[in-house]
């Protein structure tokens, strides 16, 4: 398939989305469906890959273009899931520029709390899914009292407790 | 950039535990921007095309460097990332077999989710020092949360919503 063409279609897929996944269904629509590029296990594996490793869920847009067009369709995923984020700068431009009146501090203050709403209704799912048992339960305890009030390093929260995760696998 | 690279290459589980993990970089031990510049570029993030963290990091690297701090923060986020989405893509059948591997993925992904209740905290107790006026902090989080979690409302009206409200609701 012609890379830019690839390009093109994930790039719509990422354009008309506001999350990391919520553009699989286009993907799917585009790549499964109607040009069967892809196998639906692939699109799977390409998720689970996305999902699995650090960064952005997003990511499985590389695994996607890896899949039909080897490491140039990967660069093709990687370029379609980078040039969304750029559309940000002109909005935080116009923001900027009004952000002394008080209408327009009061409207970043409500979007700031409800941005704190949205964040923890995202993180409960995440959270459920983590807290295996008792262990998983202590890490978020003592990971959200040790990031709240201290000023240590988060990759040594991450660090310690993925060392933890594997020290307790041993023991067992 | 470094900053961006390790944090965007070693937090797992997608967009939100990154920016977590990039505000207690970015504001707590670099100093480099605010909890109202934080909160902004999470907020319009959330209505950026795409994927959240990287229309987040070109937002805070473009307060911080400008144009090329905004392309030099989506890039070491994203291209460390992508390749090992890739890598993982290929061989994921063969290590998600792995005890260990998958044990330190659980003990991070703990970490994650109190990383990500720390942030919720740290944003709400902000905004709440800031304008000190619970009935406001309650009904623009609560209302987000309430929404999204109960109702299933997505992140775009809800923040859209917020913007209009607290743009008519003056501070006191």
């Amino acid at each position: 398939m012609n890379v830019f063409l690839l390009y093109i279609l994930l790039l719509k897929a990422t354009m008309t989305s506001f999350s990391g996944l919520a553009s699989l269904p286009m993907v799917r629509n585009d790549f499964v469906v109607e040009r069967h590029l892809l196998a639906d296990r692939q699109l799977n594996t390409a998720v689970v890959a996305g999902r699995t490793g650090p960064g952005p869920n997003g990511l499985y847009l590389v695994s996607v273009g890896y899949f039909v067009a080897g490491w140039p369709g990967a660069a093709a995923g990687l370029m379609a899931v980078m040039t969304p984020a750029f559309l940000i700068l002109p909005l935080m431009y116009w923001v900027g520029a009004r952000a002394g009146t008080p209408r327009v501090r009061g409207a970043i203050r409500a979007v700031i709390l409800a941005s704190a709403g949205l964040l923890l209704s995202a993180s409960l799912p995440l959270a459920r899914d983590a807290i295996a048992g008792p262990l998983p339960l202590a890490i978020v305890a003592v990971a959200f009292a040790v990031l709240s009030f201290t000023r240590i390093d988060s990759a040594w929260m991450i660090l310690g407790a993925a060392a933890l995760g594997v020290a307790v696998k041993l023991a067992r | 950039m470094a900053v961006f690279f390790r944090i965007g290459n070693t937090t797992f589980g997608g967009g939100d535990p990154t920016m977590a993990a990039l505000r207690r970089e970015l504001i707590d031990r670099k100093g480099w921007i605010t909890q109202e510049d934080y909160g902004v570029a999470y907020a319009l993030a959330r209505i950026t095309p795409g994927t959240n963290i990287l229309a987040f990091c070109a937002a805070v690297g473009a307060r911080i460097l400008k144009l090329p701090g905004a392309l030099a923060a989506v890039v070491a986020v994203t291209l460390p990332s992508a390749a090992l989405a890739v890598l993982f893509t290929v061989g994921y059948e063969s290590w998600r077999s792995n005890a260990l591997v998958m044990a330190a993925i659980g003990g991070t992904a703990a970490a994650v989710a109190g990383m990500m209740f720390s942030t919720v905290w740290l944003l709400v107790r902000s905004q709440f020092k800031a304008i000190n006026a619970i009935w406001r902090v309650a009904a623009f989080f609560g209302g987000a949360f309430f929404a999204t979690w109960k109702l299933g409302i997505t992140p775009v009206p809800i923040i859209a919503v917020a913007a209009l409200a607290g743009f008519l609701w003056k501070e006191e």
